[in-house]
């Protein structure tokens, strides 16, 4: 009931979320777009592709020299024949060749020589290949790692500065998601899936071309076997989509049910309840397998029927190559040549069609990736804003009407009050009332939907967001601490300060003495999110830092959790020290607070209902009083004497 | 593409290979029909491979050689028995054509005999595809089924450890670990086993065929292979070693990356954006530069092996061609044309199963080593066991005594020292003290989720070693402080206690525990599906429904952890009044937190490092002036300011004595 939200996401309002990820809906614009982000290493991406066609030009000569050997070895083998026959029938052999004997004889001892020289040849283009194809691929990968890097930092950057609004609307997890798999998603298509299409169609038709030379007949044969092998490539890539996205879910429900019997051991022992959570288990473990096997059984069919499909290819090769031999029209060598080409025009086929599998997700990535770079920042420095100088206190809120997003019930209706430089005001109201907001606006959080928020006579619009939030400090109830050392944790907000400044500002807020009892003392480790520290710690850390940063203008939320009485009575006395002197906005939790505050304000749906002193407000208004009784707590004190104890 | 991502993968090298295999191979036992399918698939597939090239070789040197040797005479017909026969004869026995084995073939004869010979190789490849892919799919069946086997004996022995074990080890680590070792093992016995199995298979067959052929020109061609080993080993251990650095920096970018976004609003109320932004910038960087160091070895991998299959290659029409020309015979034999083609066909065939078997050997070995841990998990003995001849407890009265207990949970560091109490049925014991102390221990001896180590735990005068575990724990309830909740509905949450209840049921319980007004304003009401642990609760809403829970099992023994947490006044009323519901009537020990739960308990024990050191009420401690007194002073005086009765009246300064607990 009064559980209090991190502050700033809005009290009620659907998240939606950035469009609810539906699966493969990007276009080519967005991929396009992205594209443009290589014009940064216009030299290594062209030195990449330039590599490309210098090793597929080396690859297709190699089957090339294949030929050359092999036909110099049959038509050595064919002269020395001819050769060896007796007079007469070379004569007549002689007669029908337009060559004399002494060229045959030639021809026969020179053979050795051009065998040679194509070993010889095909060691310098495979070496050629292997070093452009080596260029090839590293320059893509180290490309796409660069673009990695640009749109990761492009994506931080954004998502640092937009406004809480849109932080309100979008959960942690999944700008983590983009920022992360799309992203990586992204880069393997445009660095190295773009190149591989590129090689493939390059490949593919060079293959081709170079076939369709040698004979034409039997490339004819072969060509309608190519566009049935490239669909089931691309079928399969598309149903494997789907295919592997539904293993992905059955096995987070496995693990899922694993968690929570690990994590909640004790309650399954106690309530006995292993024998349920044991089927459970186990019929998840089906599910998943069954997909499995789903999956295996689609693998186990398409993949040796492509593999037979371009077997079969062979196959053709083999009998009409042959017949060709046979008639004449095709040498020995051309018909090796043409089965290892063969392979170039399907290898190609099957690398396309997973191309285009992994293009729609690509395109869906950069999709989502620029749905984040594209979000617009509602709350940014307006052309022409001014540094805000040091401001004396006073805060003013002038008719202040807010709505979030897209919502059209207004969270604070019609707001107006002052405070005056050192003053502090307590902020009272149940759930949804409007006291996050009020805080939220101060520090132009969000941006007033109507009215204005004064800091001095500044309208927090006009300076810069800078400026104006250095001077304001905020202390809540849920602490995010920061990978670092205590220290990088107390100078967050100033991390130049000096040693001296930083345990100044830790003994004012309680902190100096558990800090020093650790080996390590400022320099301990804070774990991720400040796993090391306790809750009482960790509140006083942000107590610290807030005081460091000086500022004239507080917030604050005045309420412990899960702290024991010791410590709780350091963080409010801490906190009582660091609102001396400032103006101070608290959401109030504490009687203390409440009475010792100059000015109280009663929110309820958004307006304020009643406005006063704590004296004030106890003779006239029953809400007030209510709350007072309902929800506020007496300050922890360890006191020796005890008062209560007689009764008891 | 694929095998960046395997090498992408943490390499463990396991301990005992052969231990852990044959005790592994246990669980493929009851596949071993389709094992041995696989076995005999996986042969006649490889048998396929090694034909192709064969007869492609065969179809050279019966039908197609002769007519090439005649190719630039166009029509020449060479005398059919000179003694240059024999230089481009070869094994080939042309049954596929007898006349053509019988010498003087046709053109029509040749033509024949070239589609029978075709029509062999389509049958083989056809043959090949057929086998390959049920090899495939028995092998990855057997996987699955042997992996899932694996998984549910894993969870059902999770179950059967203590507690011990559990505070021994953090559930995140042993989660982690579970599905690392699980995802490993699963792409090895799904994929990569039969892979590799079958590459082996293949490379021995060729190898052997090669060799049967014509063994010294064998070994000439297969001059490259070594080197094809040597080089895929270096360069993916050296990726390997990149990679690994990779994993630490793209962790940190993640980390980061987390930390800005969920902080998002500490970092822009201070200003930090800037500072934030260039640090990312950082990480980022070396990231991408420990990427790109790793991928210069994975790009150099394909292209090394494919120049070195150039090579191969090379040295098969070359060595081959020359010795063809000058008539030498190696190993006693003469060199066709057909024996050319046939190694020229396998030399092709070499390339890809040396760098499959080289990247998903280092999977095996992970796998291997997961499943050893895997075995770990499975051999770790529970410390608690139920003993052979144990009977069913009977139904319980509610009588509980500890007579002199011990337990530790490190041995030689006891957590209770010689722990005496007695229980009436009805009574409530509120077990008081400072952290450490040895509360939790106490309760969780009663379920037992933790055995003594001296003395003994009584319930109606039954040892509860000596009964059933399940028996005695359907009969006492819990409710933990931390209330675990799972990601199913509010409905099924409550019926966790007893999975046999009525929905009436359930709804009575959470009436009971004050849990029904609220869970029917949730969107779906009893329906509403928790989010992970709860989520979408409050901290009071879910104590509510752990009482709900408690209620609903309707057990003889209570066992409450009160929370500590803060909630606030009107949900703390309504969970005083659910508890004192449900503690009625039953059996009670309550690690207390709140006065009020300590003041209407029947006993008060106060305990210190393992020790009882005072007993009583919460009245006669007070006068004791003793520690509780000290305990009281500074932990529970504070909440006598508390109204505890609903819409408490007045300022609690003028309620100068509290009312007592609803009753």
């Amino acid at each position: 009931m009064n559980q209090r939200r991190p502050f700033g996401s809005p009290g009620a309002g659907g998240p939606g979320g950035p469009g609810g990820r539906p699966e493969g809906g990007g276009s080519m614009k967005d991929l396009g777009r992205s594209m443009r982000y290589l014009g940064r290493y216009r030299v290594t991406t062209t030195l990449a592709y330039a590599s490309l066609f210098i090793s597929i030009a080396a690859q297709l000569v190699v089957p090339q020299l294949v030929q050359n050997v092999l036909d110099a070895v049959t038509d050595s083998v064919f002269v020395r024949q001819i050769l060896a026959l007796p007079e007469s029938e070379q004569a007549a052999a002689l007669e029908q060749l337009p060559v004399s004997v002494d060229q045959l004889t030639e021809r026969a001892a020179s053979a050795e020589g051009p065998i040679y020289w194509a070993m010889v040849f095909i060691v310098v283009f495979s070496l050629a290949r292997g070093l452009f194809a080596f260029a090839q691929a590293f320059l893509a990968q180290k490309v796409s790692q660069d673009l990695a890097f640009d749109f990761r930092n492009d994506l931080f950057e954004k998502i640092q500065r937009l406004s809480f609004s849109y932080h309100d609307r979008n959960r942690t997890g999944q700008l983590m998601i983009r920022a992360t798999d799309d992203v990586e998603k992204l880069r393997m298509f445009i660095g190295q899936g773009m190149l591989l299409a590129v090689q493939s169609i390059v490949l593919l038709i060079g293959s081709l071309a170079v076939l369709a030379f040698t004979n034409l007949s039997l490339t004819l044969i072969i060509l309608p076997v190519l566009p049935v092998a490239l669909i089931l490539f691309m079928v399969f890539g598309s149903v494997a989509q789907s295919l592997f996205g539904e293993i992905q879910r059955r096995l987070s429900t496995l693990n899922e049910i694993l968690q929570e019997n690990l994590a909640g051991i004790r309650v399954v022992k106690a309530f006995v309840r292993e024998r349920e959570e044991q089927d459970r288990f186990d019929n998840a473990a089906q599910q998943l397998m069954d997909q499995h096997i789903r999956v295996s059984k689609i693998f186990s069919f398409l993949f040796p029927f492509i593999f037979l499909i371009s077997n079969l290819g062979q196959a053709a090769v083999v009998y009409f190559g042959g017949r060709q031999i046979l008639f004449d029209t095709l040498t020995l060598g051309e018909w090796q040549k043409f089965s290892l080409y063969l392979i170039y025009v399907f290898f190609p086929v099957g690398q396309l069609g997973f191309i285009v599998a992994q293009m729609s997700q690509a395109s869906a990535s950069a999709k989502r990736i620029f749905e984040i770079l594209d979000a617009e920042n509602e709350v940014t420095d307006k052309p022409g804003a001014q540094p805000m100088s040091q401001v004396h206190g006073r805060v003013r809120f002038s008719d202040v009407t807010f709505r979030y997003f897209n919502s059209t019930d207004p969270v604070l209706q019609d707001v107006s009050f002052e405070a005056q430089p050192g003053e502090t005001v307590a902020l009272l109201g149940g759930t949804g009332s409007g006291k996050t907001t009020i805080i939220n606006l101060i520090p132009r959080f969000y941006d007033v939907s109507e009215g204005h928020v004064l800091l001095d006579d500044w309208d927090v619009r006009d300076v810069t967001l800078d400026s104006m939030r250095r001077q304001i400090g905020i202390v809540l109830q849920e602490t995010n601490l920061f990978t670092g050392t205590i220290r990088d944790n107390i100078a967050f907000g100033r991390p130049n300060a000096t040693d001296a400044e930083v345990e100044a500002a830790a003994t004012a807020a309680a902190a100096h003495d558990f800090i020093v009892s650790f080996p390590d003392g400022y320099q301990t480790a804070v774990g991720e999110r400040g796993t090391t520290l306790s809750g009482g710690q960790k509140q006083r850390v942000a107590i610290a830092r807030a005081l460091l940063t000086d500022p004239r203008i507080l917030i604050l939320d005045d309420s412990t959790s899960s702290v024991d009485v010791a410590t709780e009575v350091l963080i409010q006395n801490a906190l009582d020290r660091l609102m001396v002197g400032r103006t101070s906005f608290v959401i109030a939790q504490r009687i203390s607070t409440v009475v010792n505050a100059d000015k109280i304000l009663v929110l309820d749906r958004g307006r304020i209902v009643d406005r006063g002193t704590h004296e004030e407000l106890m003779r006239t208004s029953a809400i007030y009083t209510d709350i007072y009784h309902s929800q506020l707590v007496e300050d922890a004190a360890v006191e020796e004497k005890a008062p209560l104890v007689a009764k008891a | 593409m694929f095998g960046d991502r395997m090498l992408r993968q943490e390499t463990l090298k396991p301990k005992s290979v052969g231990a852990t295999l044959s005790r592994f191979s246990r669980y493929f036992r009851p596949f071993w029909l389709a094992l041995t399918l696989a076995a005999v698939l996986m042969a006649v597939n490889a048998y396929t491979q090694v034909i192709g090239p064969v007869l492609i070789g065969q179809a050279v040197d019966c039908f197609l050689a002769p007519a090439a040797f005649g190719e630039e005479g166009a029509g020449l017909q060479l005398p059919a028995n000179t003694d240059l026969q024999a230089e481009t004869d070869s094994q080939a026995n042309c049954w596929y054509a007898p006349e053509v084995a019988m010498g003087d073939p046709g053109r029509n004869d040749l033509l024949r005999g070239l589609l029978n010979i075709t029509l062999v190789i389509t049958a083989y490849y056809v043959l090949g595809s057929v086998t390959g892919g049920l090899m495939f799919f028995s092998m990855s069946w057997t996987g699955h089924n042997v992996l899932r086997r694996l998984r549910v004996r894993l969870f059902n022995h999770l179950h059967r450890l203590s507690l011990g074990f559990y505070t021994r080890n953090e559930t995140g680590d042993l989660m982690s670990r579970i599905t690392n070792d699980s995802d490993t093992i699963q792409q090895v016995v799904s994929f990569a086993l039969v892979q590799v199995l079958s590459s082996v298979l293949l490379i021995l067959w060729i190898v052997w065929q090669m060799v049967v052929m014509n063994w010294v020109y064998a070994l000439i061609s297969l001059s490259v292979v070594p080197l094809m080993g040597l080089a895929t080993l270096w360069f993916s251990n050296q990726a390997r070693k990149a990679f690994r650095v990779t994993r630490q920096s793209i962790g940190d970018v993640n980390a980061e990356l987390e930390e800005g976004i969920s902080g998002v609003r500490e970092v822009q109320a201070f200003s930090r954006e800037e500072t934030n932004i260039e640090q990312f910038r950082q990480s980022n960087a070396v990231n991408r530069d420990a990427n790109i160091k790793a991928v210069a070895y994975t790009s150099a991998l394909a292209p090394t092996l494919e120049a070195l299959g150039f090579l191969g290659i090379a040295i098969v029409v070359g060595v081959g061609g020359v010795l063809l020309l000058r008539g030498q015979t190696l190993a006693g034999s003469a060199i066709s044309l057909g024996l050319i083609v046939t190694f020229l066909g396998f030399a092709q065939r070499f390339n890809m199963p040396i760098s499959q078997i080289s990247v998903m050997w280092t999977n095996i070995q992970s796998a291997i080593a997961g499943v050893e841990r895997i075995f770990e998990l499975i051999d770790e003995v529970p410390e608690v066991q139920e003993k052979i001849n144990a009977q069913p407890m009977p139904p319980i009265e509610g009588n509980v005594s500890l007579e002199n207990v011990e337990a530790e949970y490190v041995p030689g560091e006891p957590v209770l020292k010689g722990i005496n109490l007695s229980a009436q049925p009805g009574e409530t014991v509120a077990i008081v003290g400072p952290t450490g102390a040895g509360k939790t221990t106490i309760i969780n001896l009663l379920p037992r989720f933790w055995d003594v180590t001296g003395g003994s735990v009584r319930i109606d005068g039954v040892d509860v070693r000596d009964v059933q575990l399940h028996s005695l724990r359907e009969q006492i309830g819990i409710v933990l402080q931390d209330t675990y909740l799972f990601s199913s509905s509010v409905m099924d949450n409550i019926r966790f206690s007893r999975s046999d209840a009525s929905d009436e049921e359930v709804i009575a319980a959470a009436k009971l525990a004050q849990a029904h007004d609220f869970i029917e304003r949730l969107p779906e009401g009893y329906e509403t599906v928790l989010g992970e642990r709860g989520a979408g609760l409050s901290q009071g809403q879910r104590q509510l429904l752990a009482i709900a829970r408690a209620a609903l099992a309707d057990p003889r023994i209570l066992i409450l952890d009160e929370a500590t947490s803060s909630v606030d006044t009107r949900t703390e009323q309504r969970i005083q009044a659910a508890l004192n519901d449900l503690l009625r009537g039953r059996t009670s020990f309550v690690i207390a937190h709140r006065l009020s739960t300590i003041r209407s308990a029947d006993q008060v024990l106060v305990l210190k490092d393992g020790e009882i050191i005072e007993r009583g009420t919460h009245e006669g401690l007070l006068a004791r002036q003793g520690f509780y007194y000290e305990l009281y002073m500074n932990q529970f005086r504070r909440q006598e300011d508390l109204p505890v009765q609903p819409n408490g009246s007045g300022p609690p300064a003028a309620v100068g004595v509290p009312a007592s607990p609803a009753t």
